[in-house]
């Protein structure tokens, strides 16, 4: 008689595996309602609500206005990471408009502005033809960054002060200083700083101030706004 | 009563020796089976296009966080493993329930990776971009081949004695070095958080 007990075990993760895998499927096509699906392609496929026409009105919106109204999109920070943990994003949202970092704290970053519409969702877009699409809900904003050559869904959580997003730009020795920084909310920092366009691991600020020390000289890192 | 000296016996073997050394098959088919979750499983990760999330579970901080834990629990269920399998094997003194200890450890720790898997594979897909990722990548589907061979190859009797030892230490490495390139590099950058 052979032992069964194997095969059961098998069977059941098996069975688990595609319970589990289901039920993330039916979470994607359920992307708009729970914001934790964060893949650009699956928001362009489906039309969701919140996909309105560039020419068009706001849908879902009774008085289509050009500017998004300020009690839509409350002034806020969020910083968070991206799934897979190599990189931070942070958004900074102030009347409409938004500012965006995406830093993986060694050599790639991108600094991201754009519209934030008053449904929430936002399209932001830096240089090299990156670009940040997220949509608010509640107190996170999740989405993806496409940094060209990859993809990195994000979510980021609303930071209160001192977590948030920082920059220090200055010329020290000639060179020109330009660093920035996101402050989770755990505490943690990731940041880069640019000589003269070379990218470099940043050190550390000191979050309350925003005082930080390149090649021997004081810097002071302001929080960005819009 | 005279006995037909050409008569069949029964006691004899039958033309199919039944109590022979395992055939090929007991080898091969979980071997192909391995061969082919581990290869089935890579491939998933590569053509699928990462979602990048897939649910969260309430009180982490993320989804990676959710499956650091999840994965640390499968490593500690693991070391018991190890433990009871010596005790089994009979290399450290263990209790009469040892038995039942290593079967329901080890369907525990498989069933807590499970959901890491669907994760990685789901969310992030089969990844080269550094070593610890490569690694982990490769090791990770071949976690999941070489435990589904150890399950078939229980089902088989007399097996010579090296072959559960051999393979379930390369299952029970494979989930090491998986679980080094991911939930201790985890708690190693970002802290032991949940």
């Amino acid at each position: 008689m052979k032992r069964s007990g194997p095969l059961f075990t098998l069977l059941a993760g098996l069975l688990l595996a595609l319970f589990m895998l289901s039920l993330n499927v039916t979470e994607g096509a359920r992307s708009t309602s729970t914001g934790s699906e964060s893949s650009g392609d699956a928001v362009s496929a489906s039309p969701t609500p919140t996909a309105s026409p560039p020419s068009g009105k706001p849908s879902a919106s009774p008085s289509p206005s050009p500017s998004p109204s300020k009690t839509a999109v409350p002034n806020a920070d969020y910083a968070g990471r991206t799934d897979d943990d190599s990189s931070a994003v942070a958004v900074t949202l102030r009347d409409g408009k938004a500012v965006a970092y995406f830093c993986d704290g060694k050599d790639q970053e991108s600094w991201l502005k754009g519209d934030v519409k008053a449904d929430g969702s936002m399209r932001l877009t830096g240089q090299n033809g990156n670009v940040l699409t997220g949509e608010l809900k509640g107190k996170r904003i999740s989405g993806t960054v496409d940094m060209g050559q990859r993809k990195y869904g994000f979510t980021a959580d609303k930071a209160v002060k001192p977590s948030g997003l920082y920059r220090a730009t200055a010329t020290v020795r000639g060179a020109e200083v330009d660093g920035g920084w996101i402050v989770l909310p755990s505490g943690q920092q990731v940041g880069i700083l640019n000589r003269a366009g070379k990218p470099s691991p940043a050190p550390r600020i000191d979050p309350e101030t925003g005082a930080v020390t390149v090649d021997g000289q004081k810097l002071t890192a302001e929080p960005v706004t819009p | 009563m005279t006995v037909d000296p050409n008569a069949a016996t029964q006691n004899f073997p039958p033309p199919g020796p039944a109590p022979r050394r395992p055939g090929a098959a007991t080898y091969l088919v979980p071997a192909l089976v391995a061969g082919a979750v581990a290869v089935g499983l890579g491939v998933y990760g590569n053509v699928h296009d990462p979602e990048g999330t897939a649910f969260n579970l309430a009180g982490f901080s993320s989804t990676s966080a959710v499956k650091s834990w999840l994965a640390t629990t499968a490593m500690g269920f693991a070391v018991v493993q190890l433990v009871s399998a010596l005790m089994l094997y009979g290399r450290i003194p263990g209790p009469s329930w040892s038995g039942v200890l290593h079967r329901w450890s080890g369907r525990i720790a498989f069933l807590v990776a499970v959901p890491v898997a669907v994760h990685c594979l789901y969310a992030l897909g089969y990844q080269t971009y550094e070593p610890r990722v490569l690694w982990h990548s490769v090791l990770g589907c071949f976690f999941f081949g070489a435990f589904s061979a150890k399950m078939l190859l229980l089902r088989s009797e007399r097996l010579p004695g090296w072959v559960l030892p051999i393979v379930g230490g390369l299952v029970f490495s494979a989930l090491t070095v998986v679980w080094l390139t991911s939930a201790l590099w985890f708690f190693r950058t970002f802290g032991v958080t949940t």
